[in-house]
């Protein structure tokens, strides 16, 4: 991939992690889907551009600084998704994307897991059902995404 | 693999504290904009719909406020008067005097961090004079203390944070112990409590100043349940805490200015420790009557914050 390639996933890596820190009203907050995963499984899978485990790691990292956690939480999460994203990459690339759906679904409740594990560890109070709400919005949110960044970059591919 | 195995270090390194603190110190100021980003909107919204909106409304505000302050002024009246009682009974007594307290009032900032993170973000940061260890608390009760400042901004740790330790005193019977966080909003967890210690659902709890980081007497929280087992050394009590940890707007820093300042008033309150808790039944009337002037300066400090919006 070139230079200008990488812009694009990079400010919409940058848009994912704001969204993840907006305020929200509290009603919808419990709803709020892994922002930067979703981007990251998209580019990972129709680019590769955001390949490589390194590239997870780091946004884990940042994602760790800006919302609080601690370090590594959320770099963990994302090196696994990316990992199992690389090793299923050709077969979920034929997908339409409502089946992609299930298997972001899938990959989503995964990381919700291994987050789950750190914060049982941790002890830092259990989290009761709403818990597993942000993978159902992701899953359904995952066509529509889809549709917009594949509209995104056409319309880079366009100008270029 | 290698990557998880290096998240999984530092996780760990980052739980058991301090190895990673300077790293992640300066990788803080790195998302700092970040956070500006995401205010900026907000606090321009805020600012324009200050500047639309309609005189009379405004006019309205202000009376109701200054109403407010009045009432305020009345009651620090009063409050001053018991003030002046207490140092004279204090020196007849001759016990340390309390120290003055100053205090910051921070807006919290538009950003939603992680609900098990137990932190929370205010717009003041270190050109404000904040240091990390400050006591924050709100108009009910203590809230936390500042764990990372940033240039504009900093971050606050919760009381119901684990990691969270306050030394804390239970009002009636002045028993003394400390309070951790339980890893939920609605729960503290005090531990260590003798099997005989006279502690009721509904007791008060106030922090013991011990340790000098939380000036003695702020409402911490009220005792919910109480546990005592048989075959265990300790009884356990859980206590909700007062403060509205989620919920409010505006939440004041505390600035020990006297303590940082000359050695001689560290020394107070140190001094300050053993005296004061030897009378146990003297306490409860001093402690009630100092935890009612951080929500008098509340209404004090508020206004300028709010001249500087519109």
């Amino acid at each position: 991939m070139n230079r200008p390639g990488m812009l694009i996933p990079a400010l919409t890596t940058l848009a994912a992690i704001l969204l993840t820190v907006m305020p929200m009203p509290d009603a919808l907050a419990a709803w709020r889907p892994h922002w930067v995963a979703l981007v990251m499984i998209y580019w990972h899978l129709e680019t590769g551009n955001l390949r490589s485990l390194g590239t997870a790691f780091a946004i884990g990292i940042a994602l760790d600084l800006t919302t609080g956690t601690l370090l590594g939480q959320n770099a963990l999460g994302l090196v696994i998704i990316n990992f199992l994203v690389g090793r299923f990459r050709n077969r979920l690339r034929f997908f339409p994307p409502w089946q992609q759906a299930l298997a972001v679904g899938a990959l989503l409740i995964n990381e919700r897991v291994v987050q789950l594990w750190i914060i049982g560890l941790l002890e830092r109070g259990w989290p009761d059902w709403s818990w597993w709400l942000p993978p159902v919005t992701g899953m359904l949110l995952w066509p529509w995404l889809f549709l917009l960044l594949d509209a995104l970059r056409s319309q880079r591919r366009l100008v270029r | 693999m290698f990557y998880s195995l290096l998240a999984i270090s530092l996780m760990a390194l980052d739980y058991r504290g301090q190895y990673v603190e300077r790293f992640r110190t300066v990788a803080s100021h790195l998302v700092e904009p970040i956070f500006w980003a995401i205010e900026l909107p907000f606090s321009s919204a805020e600012r324009i719909a200050g500047s639309w909106r309609d005189r009379a409304e405004t006019r309205n505000r202000i009376a109701e406020l200054e109403l407010e302050i009045a009432k305020a002024r009345a009651h620090l009246g009063r409050l001053a008067d018991l003030e002046s009682e207490n140092a004279q009974l204090r020196t007849l007594l001759d016990t340390a005097r309390r120290t003055d307290q100053e205090f910051i009032a921070a807006e919290l900032a538009s950003i939603d961090l992680d609900p098990f993170a137990h932190r929370i973000l205010v717009r003041r940061g270190r050109g404000d004079g904040i240091r990390p260890g400050m006591p924050v608390i709100d108009s009910r009760g203590v809230l936390g203390q500042v764990d990372r400042v940033l240039v504009g901004m900093s971050q606050v740790i919760l009381i119901s944070d684990p990691d969270h330790a306050l030394p804390v005193q239970i009002l009636p019977s002045g028993e003394r112990t400390i309070a951790y966080g339980s890893g939920s909003l609605d729960r503290l967890r005090l531990t260590d409590l003798p099997m005989n210690a006279q502690v009721d659902p509904g007791d008060m709890v106030v922090t013991s100043g011990i340790g000098g980081r939380f000036p003695p007497g702020l409402p911490v929280a009220r005792i919910g349940s109480v546990q005592r087992q048989p075959g265990q050394a300790f009884a356990t009590a859980f206590a909700a805490p007062l403060s509205a940890m989620d919920r409010n707007r505006l939440v004041l820093i505390i600035k020990i200015a006297a303590q940082t300042g000359q050695d001689a008033s560290s020394e107070q309150a140190s001094e300050q420790a053993t005296p004061e808790s030897d009378p146990a039944t003297g306490q409860p009337m001093e402690d009630e009557a100092a935890t009612r002037p951080p929500e008098g300066g509340d209404a004090g400090v508020a206004p300028p914050v709010e001249d500087e919006n519109p």
